[in-house]
């Protein structure tokens, strides 16, 4: 099962994902944390979605470029958060993918699928206000809007959290069976 | 409690009075903190959160205080947090936060409405 979550800021969706993965029973839990920790308050973040996950018994792996390449325990539940760490990090670090990111993530995507029983994915909603972006901000959004797009074609199911409520906009069997 | 949000200029205002014609509306953008503890209706109940914020108050704890001092109050309140991560550090704590007390509110509320284009749809019902 591969299921994509998004939200805005603030939308409680790292909350909801978590719980989603807890649900599933089988498997290793295992979480790839993307965000580089390069001042206080991506440390600050950090530390809250540390506390977050708590007593649920994850395993941490860091991962900030080349996900293709990581190797994770076969048949585990697997939560990667956030995409838009893994995009901004693939675009402008040194060793990351740059212009190839959208190949280079998707390929990342795959091999987690192939090899993963289930798969939670995190992702931003960054897509809608008033401001517009030039250059690298401007190619951010384009990369991880067609990230998002393409991540959702694969995906069983994928999901919305508005402050907490969870608004499906594809459903898997299992949410099928439940609005039945 | 019932919450009701949206983009900007999405019509969130006119669609919670045509809902609830007797109500009376606050304005969060110059209402006092007894205000908002005692009105009908607060509306732009983001810009509360900015003013408290600028004032360098606390803000994580307006969802407890509203549970308690004004259970049954209407929130028309803006999303803020569908954009690029912005620049200013003020605007990224600040969209956050409005997020963290929206979804503490959006709990506690019996009902959530979200209007787009003056159509509002109830994605809570309890």
């Amino acid at each position: 099962m591969f299921t994509v979550v998004t939200g805005g800021s603030g939308s409680g969706k790292s909350a909801f994902a978590e719980n989603l993965v807890v649900k599933e029973k089988d498997g290793r839990r295992i979480y790839i944390a993307t965000m580089f920790p390069y001042d206080q308050e991506s440390d600050k973040r950090i530390e809250r979605h540390r506390r977050m996950r708590r007593g649920k018994n994850f395993e941490t792996v860091e991962c900030y470029t080349g996900l293709k390449n990581l190797e994770i325990p076969r048949e585990s539940c697997v939560l990667l958060e956030c995409m838009s760490n893994l995009v901004a990090n693939e675009m402008f670090m040194e060793n990351g993918a740059g212009e190839y990111t959208v190949e280079a993530v998707c390929e990342g995507i795959q091999n987690l699928r192939r090899n993963c029983a289930h798969l939670c994915v995190v992702t931003n909603e960054i897509f809608s206000e008033a401001a517009t972006y030039e250059g690298d901000t401007r190619r951010y959004q384009e990369y991880l809007g067609q990230i998002n797009r393409r991540m959702v074609e694969m995906a069983d199911q994928a999901v919305e959290v508005v402050y907490g409520i969870p608004l499906w906009f594809k459903k898997g069997r299992d949410e099928e069976r439940r609005a039945d | 409690m019932e919450l009701i949000v949206g983009g900007a200029f999405q019509g969130q205002l006119d669609y919670a009075k045509r809902l609830f014609p007797m109500v009376k509306w606050t304005d969060g953008a110059v209402c006092s903190k007894e205000e908002l503890c005692s009105c009908e209706g607060v509306f732009g109940f983001q810009e509360y959160i900015r003013r408290t914020m600028r004032e360098g108050r606390d803000v994580m704890g307006l969802t407890d205080l509203l549970i308690r001092k004004n259970p049954d109050i209407l929130i028309v309140s803006e999303e803020v947090g569908y954009g690029v991560v912005p620049v200013d550090p003020f605007d990224r704590s600040y969209r956050e936060a409005v997020g963290r007390v929206c979804t503490g509110l959006a709990a506690y509320a019996k009902r959530v409405h979200r209007v787009i284009c003056g159509v509002g749809t109830v994605i809570k019902d309890d």
